[in-house]
């Protein structure tokens, strides 16, 4: 397994390859972080595929300057959310309930905590902007702290208070919802 | 304050060991016991949010959505290339298209541009690549062309592997092939071996400006080829072989002949070309 950085030099020059296995590693994240930021399946399908599309055309504009890969493109995928939601003053949001959950599941938590997709949506639009990015970026995009510092242009320190503040919050609404 | 810091680090740590290490709760409260009262209900919450957000895409768009990108990176692909033939005479494209129009129709030639070995279009694909074979002009520009034609049909395999095609596995590695061996056999031509011994040496001044300059440029655009080629043949056997990797059992045979070939290939061309 190649490390990022020499992928993603190959993908600046033009190796296919290389950037086909970026799409196929950042893929699944980058569908989950849109889809909870935005709340609707159908939309964040299309949304995630055009964030590839818009790597693919800027990716020479790319500088390893202290910034991740997956922060760049999380970054990308941020822009785009925003753009859309700002569009989408009257936004709807489609259920997910046809979104599968992994099949890994540990019975014990999920006996002690059932949440699915759908309360968690519901959850997170009362969080602030910045707890919801968090979570997004940390739970859906599997991003670690320094990368979502990066990605917010926050210091780590402010990342792991609003992941604090974020899980309390969350865990006071579901208690109550 | 101070306090409040240290928490949110260790709330942190134990997030990580159990979202990124597969630990458990219990291991992390062990390692903590003063916070463990404060710790406990939030990991639960944190291991919850997760596997609420587990999302995947549907697998149709999924598989669509691939096909897409990789569709989108060979026609980038293949925009660069254009000044690879800059050489060409002006009319070369005007003809090509022209007779790819009388081929197929200007719609179907777009569309088959990026289509692949399993598809209808594909045919269309070939017809398109041998028109404008035929209208390169000289040995070496049709090498630099098989060359191009070369990646593409790696590329190829690579996505067929992906899609469990054995059969056009196996007519694509034979296309490798034969190009391959065009290639050998048109470095090694006279048309290309005369102009490479015309070439003066670099500090001699030309006698013949306009004569010299063309074969430097000839003598150039060979050891570019030659770069290529010495790339592809490092790159793609490698390629193949991370295909090889992750591949079902019933196209490995079919990579492996194509890794096989490229290895082969690679060699006699380079050969062709020292």
């Amino acid at each position: 397994m190649q490390d990022e950085e020499s992928l993603v030099r190959r993908a600046q020059q033009r190796d296919q390859e290389a950037f086909a296995q970026l799409y196929e590693e950042h893929f699944d994240r980058i569908y989950r972080y849109v889809a909870l930021k935005i709340g609707d399946k159908t939309e964040a399908e299309d949304m995630t595929q055009q964030v590839f599309l818009n790597a693919l055309q800027s990716i020479s504009s790319f500088k390893w300057k202290g910034t991740p890969f997956s922060a760049w493109l999380f970054r990308i995928a941020h822009n785009q959310v925003v753009d859309y939601l700002r569009k989408k003053t009257k936004h709807a949001a489609a259920p997910l309930d046809e979104t599968r959950a992994s099949s890994d599941s540990n019975p014990q938590l999920m006996a002690e905590h059932t949440l699915d997709i759908e309360q968690l949506l519901q959850a997170t639009k009362k969080l602030t902007k910045a707890q919801q990015e968090v979570i997004s970026l940390r739970f859906a995009g599997e991003l670690s702290i320094a990368e979502v510092a990066k990605v917010m242009g926050k210091s780590e320190g402010a990342v792991k208070a609003l992941q604090h503040s974020a899980i309390v919050a969350l865990r006071k609404i579901l208690s109550v919802t | 304050m101070k306090k409040s810091r240290e928490f949110n680090n260790i709330l942190d740590e134990c997030l990580e060991r159990l979202l990124t290490k597969g630990e458990t709760i219990e291991q992390c409260l062990q390692d903590f016991p003063e916070q463990a009262d404060e710790l406990e209900p939030l990991l639960q919450m944190a291991l919850a949010t997760k596997k609420a957000i587990t999302i995947q895409p549907h697998p149709e768009f999924r598989a669509e959505a691939r096909y897409q990108f990789l569709s989108a990176l060979q026609r980038r692909e293949e925009k660069r290339s254009r000044p690879f033939f800059g050489l060409r005479p002006r009319w070369a494209p005007v003809v090509a298209i022209v007779l790819a129009l009388l081929l197929a129709g200007g719609g179907t030639v777009a569309a088959a541009g990026g289509s692949m070995p399993d598809e209808p279009l594909y045919r269309v694909k070939l017809a398109t690549e041998q028109v404008q074979l035929i209208l390169t002009p000289s040995a070496l520009g049709k090498a630099e062309f098989y060359a191009r034609l070369a990646d593409r049909r790696v590329f190829e395999i690579a996505y067929m592997a992906s899609r469990n095609k054995p059969e056009q596995i196996e007519q694509t590695a034979h296309r490798l092939d034969d190009y391959l061996a065009k290639i050998a056999s048109l470095t090694s031509t006279q048309e290309v071996t005369r102009d490479v011994l015309m070439a003066p040496a670099v500090e001699e001044a030309p006698l013949m400006p306009k004569r010299a300059e063309g074969a430097r440029i000839e003598v150039n655009r060979r050891a570019r080829l030659r770069a290529t080629i010495m790339h592809y043949a490092v790159n793609h056997p490698e390629r193949l072989r991370a295909v090889l990797e992750t591949a079902p059992e019933s196209v490995r045979s079919a990579i492996l002949q194509a890794i096989a070939i490229s290895t082969r290939g690679y060699e006699k061309a380079l050969e062709s070309l020292d």
